[in-house]
């Protein structure tokens, strides 16, 4: 069976179900999100079914402060800032005379470059031996491993990383804690658990008793995890199956997992909007503190930055990223912010809910809408 | 960004692969698969330039429909924005 007939098949299968009560099922990665929007799946599926996206993006939650460090970094003599091409984009708050994003920072003259890979900052380092370079890296467990790799691999004397990773699962552990989490059974990350391995996601059912289901990008997986979910919902008895057998495995990389051990510690981590999250962040152990851009360079906490990492005025995002409101609810989607002019960070990635919504035309359906 | 994607094993010096995918080539890290044997032909996850997991041919044709789909998506989406 190819894919599309598998997908077919699942949807029909999905389709069969009569279930007792509805079931919001949520998402914790912006590929699943894109996948889901890109299908068309909340068209096509049951109407007593809902698809929530959650915190699966990593530069959305990515704190002002940090942005403010790297701007910061940019304008200094002699500094060259690299990142992944979203976080440039990423607004932040304060006064209009000053840079209020690196791509700002670019236009007034810092020396700010996109990177796709911790390989090609290297190597901008390298080509400029008489600058320091820092590379500011924010993202989940996928992205730090290969980050951490780098770092194990040695790093040239002129370059050091701004670190903003974040660690998933805690995330979610911190929604579940509260006492109304707002979903009945979760999808797990199917490219977080390839590196984590899907026993990270066991808690979910064991500690909290909602379905979970790790699942990778295709449609026919996302539609087999959706199934697994209701099933276990229906059933009452809620576990956690893995959807993704192709690549994830119950332990993950173990390389990659002895790795992010090796060069990161586990610290409680400021998530942009939310704040702060236990054991939600990797920083760079104080042993490989001349790597670490934090150590290296004076990075002074501007008191009038940090006020609780907040969302630029009128954005939603922290509350999209919570899966509390859909992103067609913030009154300024689709009018005032736009891909072409986000006011929020969730509009600028590529793994932001809001722009994925606005990319493939998503709306809430009638009957999600309702409530 | 935490979306890997698949890429064949074309030729290997080290920790260094040579990976294609799509008539795309490019240079692939193995530094995150040193615990298993990558041979020419298998197929890898790539995320940033890291190989981050084996995925079986199958699987990683699978992915490549939705990946077509996405890239399209995208060419779309980049040409409305410069619009
Ligand atoms: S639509 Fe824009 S302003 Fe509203 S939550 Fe999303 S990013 Fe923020």
């Amino acid at each position: 069976m190819n894919a599309a007939a598998q997908a077919r098949d699942w949807l029909a299968r999905i389709a069969a179900i009569a279930p007792a009560r509805p079931i919001r099922v949520m998402n914790v990665c912006g590929g699943h999100e894109r996948s889901i929007s890109m299908a068309g799946l909340r068209g096509v599926l049951p109407d007593w079914i809902t698809l929530i996206p959650g915190p699966g993006c990593p530069v959305c939650v990515c704190p002002e402060e940090d942005v403010h460090a790297a701007i910061g970094l940019a304008r200094r003599p002699g500094t060259i800032v690299v990142a992944f091409g979203d976080m440039l984009r990423v607004p932040t708050n304060g006064p209009r005379a000053q840079p209020r994003s690196l791509q700002e920072a670019r236009a007034a003259g810092a020396d700010v470059r996109p990177v796709a890979s911790p390989a090609e900052a290297v190597r901008i380092a390298h080509e400029n031996p008489r600058q320091e370079l820092v590379f500011f890296a924010a993202g989940f467990e996928t992205t730090s491993a290969p980050v951490a790799a780098m770092i194990a691999q040695g790093l040239p004397a002129n370059m050091s990383v701004l670190l903003s990773a974040r660690r998933t699962w805690p995330a979610v552990a911190m929604l579940l804690g509260a006492d109304t989490p707002g979903f009945d059974a979760l999808v797990a990350p199917g490219h977080v658990a390839a590196v984590m391995g899907s026993e990270e996601w066991r808690f979910v059912a064991e500690r909290h008793g909602l379905p979970c289901a790790v699942a990778g990008f295709e449609p026919a997986s996302l539609l087999a995890a959706l199934h697994a979910v209701i099933s276990q919902h229906i059933s009452g008895r809620p576990a956690l199956e893995n959807c993704y057998e192709g690549v994830v495995t119950r332990g993950g990389n173990p390389t990659a997992r002895a790795l992010l051990d090796g060069v990161f510690e586990t610290v409680d981590a400021p998530w942009r909007g939310i704040g702060t999250i236990p054991a939600s962040g990797f920083a760079i152990r104080p042993e490989l503190a001349r790597l670490d851009a934090r150590a290296r360079f004076d990075i002074a906490a501007d008191p009038a930055r940090t006020r609780a990492g907040q969302m630029p005025p009128g954005c939603d995002c922290a509350r999209v990223v919570l899966g509390r409101i859909a992103p067609d609810q913030c009154t300024l989607f689709g009018r005032a912010c736009t891909p072409r002019t986000p006011v929020g960070p969730c509009m600028v990635s590529d793994e932001g809910a809001c722009r994925i919504w606005w990319s493939a035309g998503t709306r809430r359906r009638r009957a999600d809408a309702a409530d | 960004m935490c979306l890997g994607i698949p890429m064949r094993v074309i030729a290997r010096d080290g920790f260094v692969a040579r990976c294609s995918a799509r008539g795309i080539e490019r240079d692939v890290s193995l530094f995150l698969l040193q615990h298993e044997p990558i041979d020419i032909g298998d197929h890898v996850v790539v995320h940033v330039g890291y190989a981050i997991q084996k995925i079986d041919p199958v699987a990683a044709a699978q992915a490549w429909e939705l990946y077509d789909q996405m890239l399209a998506a995208d060419a779309q989406d980049a040409g409305a924005r410069n619009a």
